[in-house]
């Protein structure tokens, strides 16, 4: 069994500031990992660094059990197999849901030019291929309502959605979920509860999260890292995290309750 | 596939009946040499604007050297044509013309569709002068004092057809799985990277295909008005073929046709005041900018398919989807 994601000794260092600083985490198939940790732990930055967005400055990423060489482009890490979230949702918010998840389907489905250009039946038949499968993607998900609606017109919490969904379109081995319980209410972290769990035990999809909400990083993830200035602090079970002396004092703030 | 060749079929009668319309009043001597030559005009300038609209409107890179692949295509043409007077000549120019302008848009955007926003415009400027100054400067080219008597193979049906040709093209592949690549640039360039769409690619590949129609557009002008000079395709060109496209709407095809040829006629229409014409013509502009600040049409796009289809859906939006 291959994992998902292996990141080995990621460094990332801004000028004079080591913002992650040796850091190593896997994360197994269609595994739930939570990684959580105070404000400017480092959170985003170690994602960037997974993702290519922002490579790291020494260190290893594997995905689905491939290396990710130095200077590899962010769509190219995108195609190795792993899509995120934004912590700021960043959907195409003028186009329509369906385009959106249409657009994350680019990489599945070969279209050439000339049949595009002349209309010819290979064209149709694509297309006709690509629109089935992301409609069914968003009846799944029960966006099938608001498919044609701009995405930046909808209510913040199915913005998420649609945003998950999007990633999850692109078929990858992990799904980096960059804070998605971010101003949601009671409800609506219920609803993504169960949505993430879904990407697990349906689609068999591992998930990294990064979240702030206590109630759901301890009811999803099945191991937690705890980030803490650049630097690992711990990482285990959520009931070992829970009882970790270092992670209460660090960032739960001594006999918080969770 | 079945269901779409009823709309594909409008386009098309539409396509042939406007070609018969100007036909016959052009028989029936209603269509006179000036309004030939207006409809020529902007014939031309819809192939450029839709070209541009493409690369500005739809990958959202601000491009400001449009005139600059007009004039390979108009100068590949006035070239070959002298020594080739014939319609497979003239073909052939074009073709010769497509290819230049496809290698020069290569080495223009490889290093520079890296930039964003102004410093892209500020380098296309900067490639589009380069490409008239060596024009200007070249033995070939016939120097500043342009060329004369290029044999005239492009008449009103001519352009009429590669009006259709070209729109057809850019129309179809913007909605195509790479179209949508594209647009997904404009929207979010991080986000689109994200889903793993190799955005450098599809940027140079709207950036070429505007390039390409703008070469046919130059051919198209140099072979009907027979006459070309360098200085026609300056930066006020491109500005000029700017202006279409953002009073269309920036992502409207519809409303860079309805544009080009609103100011086309205007133009024509202002003619005899003289010089007093460019006021006016500046301040109808500066009107549709105050009242409409995304362009006359914004994104929005003529359908068939929307309008047979009687929005049985409520007020869903098909914002634009087969529009050809």
């Amino acid at each position: 069994m291959t994992d998902a994601l292996n990141a080995d000794h990621i460094t990332k260092v801004f000028g004079g500031l080591t913002a992650v600083d040796d850091v190593s985490l896997h994360v197994g198939e269609k595994e739930l990992v939570a990684l959580i940790g105070p404000n400017g732990a480092g959170k985003t930055t170690f994602f960037n660094c997974l993702t290519g967005v922002g490579p790291a400055t020494t260190g290893t990423v594997k995905i689905g059990g491939q290396e990710v060489k130095k200077n590899t482009k962010a769509y190219k890490v995108a195609q190795m197999g792993i899509s995120r979230t934004f912590q700021n949702i960043r959907l195409f918010s003028k186009l329509s849901v369906l385009e959106n998840v249409l657009i994350a389907l680019t990489n599945h489905y070969k279209e050439n030019f000339l049949t595009a250009v002349l209309r010819l039946p290979a064209y149709y038949k694509t297309e006709e291929a690509m629109e089935e499968r992301a409609k069914e993607l968003l009846k799944d998900f029960d966006l099938e309502d608001v498919m044609y609606f701009p995405a930046g017109s909808l209510p913040y919490g199915t913005q998420r959605r649609v945003e998950i969904v999007r990633a999850l379109a692109t078929e990858p081995k992990i799904i980096c979920l960059d804070e998605p319980a971010a101003g949601m209410n009671p409800e609506e972290t219920a609803d993504l509860t169960r949505l993430i769990k879904r990407l697990q035990t349906e689609y068999g999809i591992a998930v990294l999260l990064i979240e702030h909400d206590m109630s759901l990083v301890m009811n999803l993830a099945e191991r937690i890292y705890v980030l803490a200035e650049g630097k690992l602090l711990a990482k285990g079970t959520p009931s070992e995290i829970q009882n970790d002396e270092a992670v209460i004092n660090a960032y739960l703030g001594g006999g918080a309750d969770v | 596939m079945k269901k779409n060749w009823k709309y594909n079929l409008c386009w098309l009668i539409l396509m042939v009946a406007g070609f018969y319309l100007i036909n016959t009043l052009m028989l029936a001597g209603v269509i006179n040499t000036f309004i030939e030559n207006m409809l020529v005009t902007i014939g031309i300038n819809i192939i450029l604007a839709v070209g541009l609209n493409l690369v500005i409107g739809f990958s959202g890179q601000f491009s400001l050297g449009h005139a600059g692949f007009m004039a390979l295509g108009a100068y590949a043409t006035g070239i070959m044509t002298q020594t080739m007077n014939t319609a497979g000549g003239f073909y052939l120019s074009i073709l010769v013309g497509v290819v230049i302008s496809i290698v020069v848009a290569l080495l223009v955007g490889i290093p520079t569709l890296r930039l964003h926003g102004d410093y892209f415009a500020i380098a296309t400027m900067g490639a589009a002068e380069i490409i008239r100054i060596v024009i200007n400067n070249m033995k070939i080219t016939n120097g500043a004092a342009g060329l004369f008597n290029i044999p005239q193979f492009a008449t009103w049906d001519v352009v009429y057809i590669f009006v259709c040709l070209t729109t057809i093209v850019t129309v179809n592949f913007i909605h195509s799985r790479d179209g949508r690549a594209v647009i997904s640039i404009r929207e979010n360039e991080i986000a689109a990277e994200a889903m793993g769409v190799n955005t450098t690619k599809w940027k140079l590949s709207a950036f070429v295909l505007g390039a390409a129609t703008a070469a046919i557009a130059g051919s198209l002008y140099a072979s009907y008005l027979q006459t070309i000079v360098p200085s026609t395709f300056g930066i006020m060109e491109s500005i000029n073929i700017l202006i279409f496209v953002v009073l269309g709407g920036l992502g409207s095809i519809t409303g860079t046709f309805v544009a080009t040829t609103l100011l086309g006629v205007l133009d024509a229409a202002l003619q005899s005041l003289g010089v007093l014409r460019m006021v006016f013509y500046a301040v109808a502009l500066i009107i549709i900018m105050i009242f409409k600040p995304g362009g006359l049409f914004g994104k929005w796009e003529f359908s068939f398919k929307r309008l047979l289809t009687k929005k049985q859906d409520g007020d869903m939006k098909e914002a634009g989807k087969e529009s050809k």
